[in-house]
């Protein structure tokens, strides 16, 4: 937590230094009304511009980033805040200029939106900002929920938006003196461009771990387990944290080579890597069927679920269907260390015995070590969870760091139980990556 | 979030249509040909400091003398063309970038006259 206000301040400092600088270089004009006007239109500009170039530094998915931000969930979500605050400054940049230019006449007004062609980097800017409203129009879901292979198609856009809003801002900069535009936006374009050019050209060589399937474990109707074993180097990761699986299997028919986020299910010491997959999708259904041999890449770890300055806490977990595999990933982790260092409870939620995938292993593991215990909640048996079979089988879960992953209806379930019960802290883990 | 952001949106492109549309409706402006006077570049040269700046700019003679704290660049760059033939300075404003339709707008403001044909 600690770390991750650190992150969120220098985040936010780094993202507002080009509008204060211009706040104090040029301060609010004083008589004239058309003259704040445009003096608001350039300030929103400046931190539109410096919004969506963070933003674009944010998006590189460098592993060992997003911890720092509490998880690549959390980061994502930060991105679309940040996206969504530059797309609204950027849409009042113009229109700011264009009704402080009314004073002067209305031919003024939308000669500042419209000028002659000659006028390039004006037209340079709407281009940007059109290529904006391309890009951002499915992840604000504009018209309905995006499919999300076109949205990450799409998004690409941004690449050339970078660019022509750099073109736009250079030399039409009112706000701050051109060698200090220059340095500021120079800086933080190359920044962007290098992320983006990590993430939309490099990162398939230099970020995806080549893996062979190795073994493909049915776990219920529509859950299997797959093994890989890394071809090259290993993956460094901590247990609960996920990693982007791409096949590139062309039988399986659907997905080859698109990346899709899965929880490992395996303890970093084992050889190779495990992941629980449940049929959610188009791709996760089709992963079903993947067979030994086949060849996938990994990219990761991500993730925050475990901070590891928690280890040490005792701790609840609270479990739902596939919501299992962070817990499985720690648990098996606890297997080879000989346990947690204090009480750990993990309470396994499932319609019934058949959707409890895994929890025969999770008991053998609290079985041969200490500290960790495992209860079985069967919805069809017991109904929801409720405080009340909390403090049967962990009498003490209120003073406990919560740990909470399932599906959404359980999640806000044990959200609004868990704020009724006075715990305020506990941590989560949503694939809602959208 | 979403829907704010869709908000904004539909009022960017409502904004844009509205300025459209009183632009149309508007009369354009009728201007009155003034008679105004006529200054010689050796007149207009005694106006040449930031405290009383005149310039001569396409043929017409502005006093710039009330604008020029208003300049968003320093006042120091205006300087040099205070009392003299500006055209240059307003069509490059020194960096090879004309000043936008708002700025020209701006200027008729501070007209004062005209410069003497013969002279010019």
């Amino acid at each position: 937590m600690h770390r991750r206000g650190t992150a969120i301040i220098v985040l936010v400092l780094i993202l507002l230094l080009p509008g204060l600088l211009a706040l104090w270089l040029y301060p609010l004009p004083v008589d004239d009304a058309g003259d704040r006007l445009r003096w608001a239109g350039r300030i929103v500009g400046v931190l539109g511009l410096s919004c969506l170039l963070v933003n674009a530094a944010l998006s590189s998915r460098l592993p060992g980033f997003d911890p720092w931000f509490g998880g690549l969930t959390r980061l994502w979500r930060l991105h679309h805040y940040i996206g969504a605050a530059s797309f609204v400054l950027l849409m009042l940049h113009p229109l700011l200029l264009a009704y402080g230019a009314l004073p002067a006449s209305t031919g003024a007004a939308v000669g500042t939106l419209f000028p002659p062609l000659a006028d390039l980097w004006v037209w340079v800017g709407w281009l940007a900002l059109l290529g904006m409203m391309v890009f951002l129009a499915p992840s604000f879901a504009f018209f309905g929920a995006p499919h999300y292979q076109r949205w990450k198609g799409l998004h690409l856009v941004s690449g050339a938006v970078l660019v022509l809003a750099l073109i736009h801002a250079l030399p039409l900069s009112a706000m701050l003196p051109p060698v200090w535009a220059w340095s500021i936006w120079m800086l933080f374009g190359l920044v962007a461009a290098s992320a983006f050019a990590y993430r939309a050209l490099f990162s398939r060589r230099l970020a995806r771990f080549p893996c062979r399937v190795s073994e493909v474990k049915p776990l219920a109707s529509d859950v299997v387990e797959i093994g890989l074993r890394p071809e090259g180097s290993r993956l460094d990761y901590r247990p609960g944290q996920f990693v982007y699986l791409a096949h590139l299997d062309r039988e399986l028919g659907i997905g080859y080579n698109e990346q899709h986020p899965f929880t490992l299910s395996s303890a970093p010491q084992e050889d190779g890597l495990r992941l629980g997959i449940k049929d959610l999708g188009d791709l996760s259904g089709a992963l079903q069927n993947i067979r030994p041999g086949a060849e996938v890449t990994v990219e990761g770890p991500y993730g925050d679920f475990f901070p590891p300055d928690l280890d040490d806490r005792a701790a609840l977990w609270l479990a739902g269907g596939i919501g299992i595999t962070p817990f499985v990933g720690r648990a098996r982790a606890l297997g080879h260390l000989g346990g947690p260092p204090a009480q750990t409870t993990l309470v396994y939620c499932a319609e019934n015995p058949s959707r409890s995938y895994y929890l025969d292993e999770l008991r053998q593991i609290a079985d041969s070590v200490p500290n960790f215990q495992v209860a079985s909640h069967l919805f069809e048996r017991e109904g929801a969870l409720t405080a009340d079979y909390l403090d049967t089988v962990c009498p003490d879960w209120r003073r406990r760091e919560v740990f909470l992953c399932g599906p959404p209806g359980m999640l806000d379930h044990c959200r609004r139980m868990l704020r009724r019960a006075g715990v305020r802290r506990f941590h989560t883990e949503e694939f809602d990556l959208l | 979030m979403n829907r704010l952001v869709y908000t904004v949106f539909v009022f960017f492109w409502g904004g844009i249509a509205t300025l459209l549309i009183v632009h149309w409706l508007s009369a354009p402006p009728v201007r009155v040909p003034a008679e105004l006077p006529t200054f010689t570049l050796d007149e207009v040269a005694e106006h040449d400091s930031l405290d009383d700046c005149w310039m001569a700019i396409r043929g017409k003679v502005y006093d710039l003398t009330e604008y020029v704290p208003e300049h968003p660049t320093s006042p120091r760059v205006l300087e040099r063309w205070c009392g003299r033939e500006a055209t240059e300075g307003m069509e490059t404003k020194g960096i090879g970038r004309p000043h936008s339709r708002y700025a020209w707008e701006l200027l008729e403001k501070y007209l004062i006259g005209r410069l003497e044909a013969d002279r010019h």
